[in-house]
């Protein structure tokens, strides 16, 4: 405990002050240093997916670093993507494509999906499938997740 | 008349609005004030005997408030074996290991910390004296003489020996031997099904709240049948069931896994009761591996006799069914189940299954989607194929000539169940139609010309869902309900509040139920909620989110529901000076029948009144609110018929879906897009089982080789095909609403169909997969031994 430090981090637009162990994965200080509970921790062996956030603008797993690693960028998190009444296309394409079940692979899911459709606005849905390969899902067998972002892209790119 | 503006409709799902801002709340989001954290010791060995443990070390590192070992549990008990069927051996599973340890991940002591970096560091500070033991992770070598014996009280490893009789619930025995003296070829198999299981993203895990002043405790989990969790953990912690509460967070998968009781559950308890203050666990990846129960895990060998027409004479079978190292909440329940379905779609009049429970240095094998049910189905259907390819006809023939019939239900079953509908031929049909198969056939001929091993694979399934009539679970000594309870109250101001045990994990029963109170209300699901995961608030559970159940909490709402409606029909018609016979409740309002607006009230007129209690018609009470606990006539049968169409490369074996379609039957469909969902997410995992996952353990050292997301591989994305589904609805006539459960189907064909795809593809090589998964290397082996055999 003696070698907490303190470090700012840029989160959702918002610079954060944080107060830890370097030893700290950056999952761990968004969860319980920041409160932002939504970057899930399915494995804590980079094998899932499910912590997936934006470190300016790109895919990374946030169980697999360190929080002083983030320093000096700018991080994405579930929590940043849309507000109430004003869903993200790809957030409503996941609700109204039944692209979730659980919920649990999904933030991270929708994260890697903007981030996806950012790169390739058009895909077929073997694209989908590669593209997001490295994010697993339990419970949907994939499809609806498939249907969900092909929606999405068509709205984003309309 | 009820009207269905609701049920059969894909209602948007209530539960995605949080889940899909992050704004979920799952266990390990809950962080009480004050939270410390628990890690636990487990046992690096398959089998040991325990000399000391020394906590020292442990304890005086800066941060760590508790150290538990099996010597601070005494007065502690242990969860119970809920299905004991006549002969299993009995063995309590203890929270903590005692003088011995018997599988890799079994727990040895409790380390509790300010946080979990601590008490992870002060794992490696408890120094555990062992004295290796011999092992044995095979379930064959388990049982035969000299095996180490994995617990001293069960005398050698045969936990269980139990034999399905033949007899249909009519009475009537069958005569195996005749069956098998009478037929002119008889087909055999030996199949090995791997072990694997659920893996929930979401791994275990616990909070538990200890109230000193009000001595009582909030355990925040994730367990899918809550109440039943309490009543176990009031006995294993000596204290009342009123002094627990259970709370349930949103749910990150669950797949039966998390049905059963754990020693973590007594752990975090124990650990906030002694400490005072809040406790949390959560499981890592690596525990869960070794930690939550494992599925399926059998050698089978079957018999089929059959006429040289193809009609079947009888079945007859051995299960050996590997349970690890303890029987676990459900015993050999899975198993018993594997023997109840085998005879699947088919009239097979003479039976007889013998189910052994076999002991061995693993983790226990327990609760997993389907629950022994795929086990059967891949027995069954594999040896359906065997016998086309024997007697030279082709399999989806063979299926037809040998189904059940239409106008044959309700069936009884030589396995002893009773089936209540089904259309066995109609879903072959349909998938055979779906998938062109007189075309597929054709093409398949031109492709192996041009050296292209495509192969069809066509798998017939039963589910039995709905899991039972409370007294058919007590005929099997099955110590759980098969009922349902729902409470419903309608406010003052005319809304509805659904009070369900059931857990939603993931399956959408918030929305489903919202869709039947609705429906029966006749009000707009925008005003109907639903209460669930508190057990100070909900009704008692027979058994929980688990065994497709929705079916039987949506009957248990319809019926509460017209308790409310009848009740609303003798206040409205005191209200409205008519005889209750002349008023009746539609659209929402009670009315006198063909009055028109001036003799009707709004539901809510008459909820007002009913908690004003001024004009309560005598023998009623007042308010508006009721209770029923459904216990269901009978098991429904869901059923249908997948055909997957692959390609082998002969080179490699590797195999790569053309095509997958599915023809499901539920009966009355609630939500079709939840539907799809549940039969798209359930063959996932039956795929998954089929091709990609294992528990592997070295026979060497009985260590598990499988402990991370690189090892154990859950399909991605590319490795699922794309599904084709169709659905039949033949409604069950012993439901309430006619509704099956089906949230496990999908597991229950997709290995069968994916192995005889496979072994038709090979079929020039005579290839018979008798072994999931069925990876490359093991396709490519089968090959090689064949071509050397020729």
């Amino acid at each position: 405990m003696s070698d907490v430090i303190s470090f700012d981090l840029s989160v959702n637009g918002e610079l954060r002050s944080v107060s830890a162990e370097p030893r700290k994965t950056l999952a761990d200080v968004l969860r319980e240093d920041l409160g932002l509970t939504g970057t899930h921790l399915g494995c804590e062996q980079g094998g899932c997916g499910a912590c997936t956030v934006l470190l300016d603008g790109e895919v990374v797993r946030s169980c697999l670093m360190f929080g002083v690693q983030a320093q000096e960028t700018e991080i994405t998190t579930i929590e940043g993507i849309g507000s109430t009444g004003e869903l993200h296309p790809m957030q409503a394409a996941f609700s109204e494509y039944h692209g979730l079940q659980c919920g649990f692979c999904t933030p991270g899911m929708i994260l890697a999906a903007i981030d996806f459709v950012g790169r390739n606005p058009d895909p077929s849905a073997d694209e989908i499938r590669e593209g997001l390969n490295g994010n697993i899902c339990r419970c949907t067998g994939y499809q609806k997740i498939v249907e969900s972002v092909a929606a999405a892209a068509t709205e984003m790119s309309g | 008349m009820s009207t269905t503006t609701w049920i059969g409709k894909s209602a948007a799902r209530r539960e995605d609005a949080p889940l899909i801002r992050g704004k979920g709340c799952y266990i390990a989001d809950i962080a009480p004030p004050g939270v410390v954290q628990m890690a636990i010791v487990r046992s690096p060995f398959p089998h040991a005997r325990i000399n000391s443990i020394d906590t020292s070390a442990a304890l005086a590192l800066d941060g760590v408030h508790l150290v538990l070992t099996a010597a601070d549990l005494e007065g502690i008990g242990a969860f119970p074996t809920l299905w004991r069927l006549p002969g299993q051996k009995h063995s309590d599973t203890p929270a903590l290991a005692g003088d011995k340890v018997r599988y890799v991940g079994e727990p040895v002591a409790a380390v509790v910390a300010d946080t979990r970096y601590i008490a992870e560091d002060a794992l490696g500070l408890v120094d555990v004296d062992y004295d290796v033991l011999d092992h044995v992770v095979d379930t064959e070598k388990a049982i035969e003489d000299g095996a180490p014996v994995i617990n001293e009280v069960w005398g050698d490893n045969i936990v269980i020996d139990y034999t399905f009789p033949g007899v249909n619930a009519l009475g009537e025995e069958g005569d195996v031997e005749g069956a098998f003296a009478e037929a002119d070829h008889v087909v055999s198999g030996k199949f090995r099904i791997g072990r694997y299981s659920g893996i929930p993203l979401e791994t275990r895990g616990l909070v538990g709240v200890w109230d000193e002043i009000a001595q009582r405790l909030t355990l925040h989990s994730e367990s899918q049948v809550a109440h039943l969790l309490r009543t176990e953990l009031a006995g294993a912690l000596g204290i009342p069931e009123t002094a627990i509460r259970i709370l349930t967070p949103n749910i990150g998968g669950a797949f039966g896994n998390k049905w059963d009781r754990y020693p973590e559950d007594i752990l975090v308890s124990l650990a906030t009761m002694r400490l005072g203050r809040p406790v949390k666990w959560i499981e890592d990846r690596r525990e869960a591996f070794q930690a939550t129960v494992h599925g399926r895990e059998q050698v089978q060998e079957w018999e089929l006799a059959v006429k040289s027409d193809g009609t079947f004479l009888g079945l007859r079978g051995r299960v050996l069914s590997d349970q690890g190292a303890h029987l676990h909440s459900t015993g050999i329940g899975p198993a018993w189940v594997t023997g109840a379905v085998a005879p699947n779609q088919y009239r097979i009049p003479n039976y007889q299954c013998q189910v052994l429970g076999v002991g061995t240095n693993k983790t226990p094998n327990s609760t997993f989607r389907g629950f022994g049910g795929p086990e059967g189905i891949f027995g069954i259907e594999r040896m359906v194929d065997k016998a086309a390819r024997t007697l030279g006809i082709d399999p989806a023939a063979l299926r037809a000539h040998n189904y059940i019939q239409a106008d044959e239900f309700p069936y009884f079953s030589p396995a002893g169940g009773v089936y209540d509908s089904g259309n066995y031929p109609e879903a072959l049909s349909k998938a055979l139609e779906a998938v062109n198969y007189e075309e597929l056939r054709a093409e398949q001929k031109t492709l192996k010309e041009q050296g292209v091993h495509r192969g069809i694979g066509i798998a017939s399934y039963i589910h039995v869902s709905g899991f039972g009539p409370s007294a058919i679970l007590g005929m099997l000594d099955y110590y759980t309900g098969g009922y349902e309870g729902s409470t419903v109250k309608i406010d003052p101001h005319g809304k509805a509040t659904v009070y369900t045990g059931m857990i939603p994990m993931g399956q959408g029963t918030e929305t489903t139920l919202a869709q039947v109170a609705a429906d029966q209300l006749a009000i707009d699901i925008a005003d109907v909620r639903v209460v669930w995961g508190d057990t100070d608030q909900t009704p008692y559970t027979g058994f929980g989110s688990a065994g497709s159940r929705s079916n039987v909490a949506a009957a248990a709402v319809m019926k509460a529901i017209e308790e409310i409606k009848a009740k609303a029909v003798r206040l409205g018609a005191q209200l409205l000076e008519a005889d209750a016979e002349d008023v009746e409740y539609v659209d929402g309002r009670v009315s006198v029948k063909g009055a028109g607006e001036m003799k009707s009230l709004s539901l809510g007129e008459v909820a007002q009144e009913a908690y004003w209690g001024h004009h309560i018609p005598e023998g009623d009470q007042p308010s508006l609110e009721a209770t029923y606990v459904y216990d269901p006539a009978n098991f429904t049968t869901a059923f249908g018929t997948h055909i997957a169409v692959v390609d082998v490369d002969v080179e490699t074996g590797q195999i790569e879906f053309v095509k997958y379609v599915v023809v499901d039957d539920c009966g009355t469909i609630i939500n079709p897009l939840l539907v799809e969902g549940q039969i798209h997410g359930a063959l996932g995992q039956g795929l998954g089982g089929a091709l990609l996952e294992e528990f592997v353990y070295d026979s060497e050292t009985g260590m598990l080789l499988t402990t991370s997301l690189m090892d154990y591989l859950l399909p991605t994305f590319t490795d699922l095909p794309e599904f084709e589904t169709h659905q039949l609805v033949t409604p069950s006539p012993s439901s309430e609403g006619g509704f099956k459960g089906m949230g496990e189907a999908g597991c229950f064909p997709a290995a069968p169909a994916v192995a005889n795809a496979v072994c038709d593809a090979l079929a020039e090589y005579g290839v018979e997969v008798d072994q999931t998964p069925i990876t490359p290397n093991r396709v490519w082996r089968l090959i090689e031994e064949a071509k050397a055999n020729t």
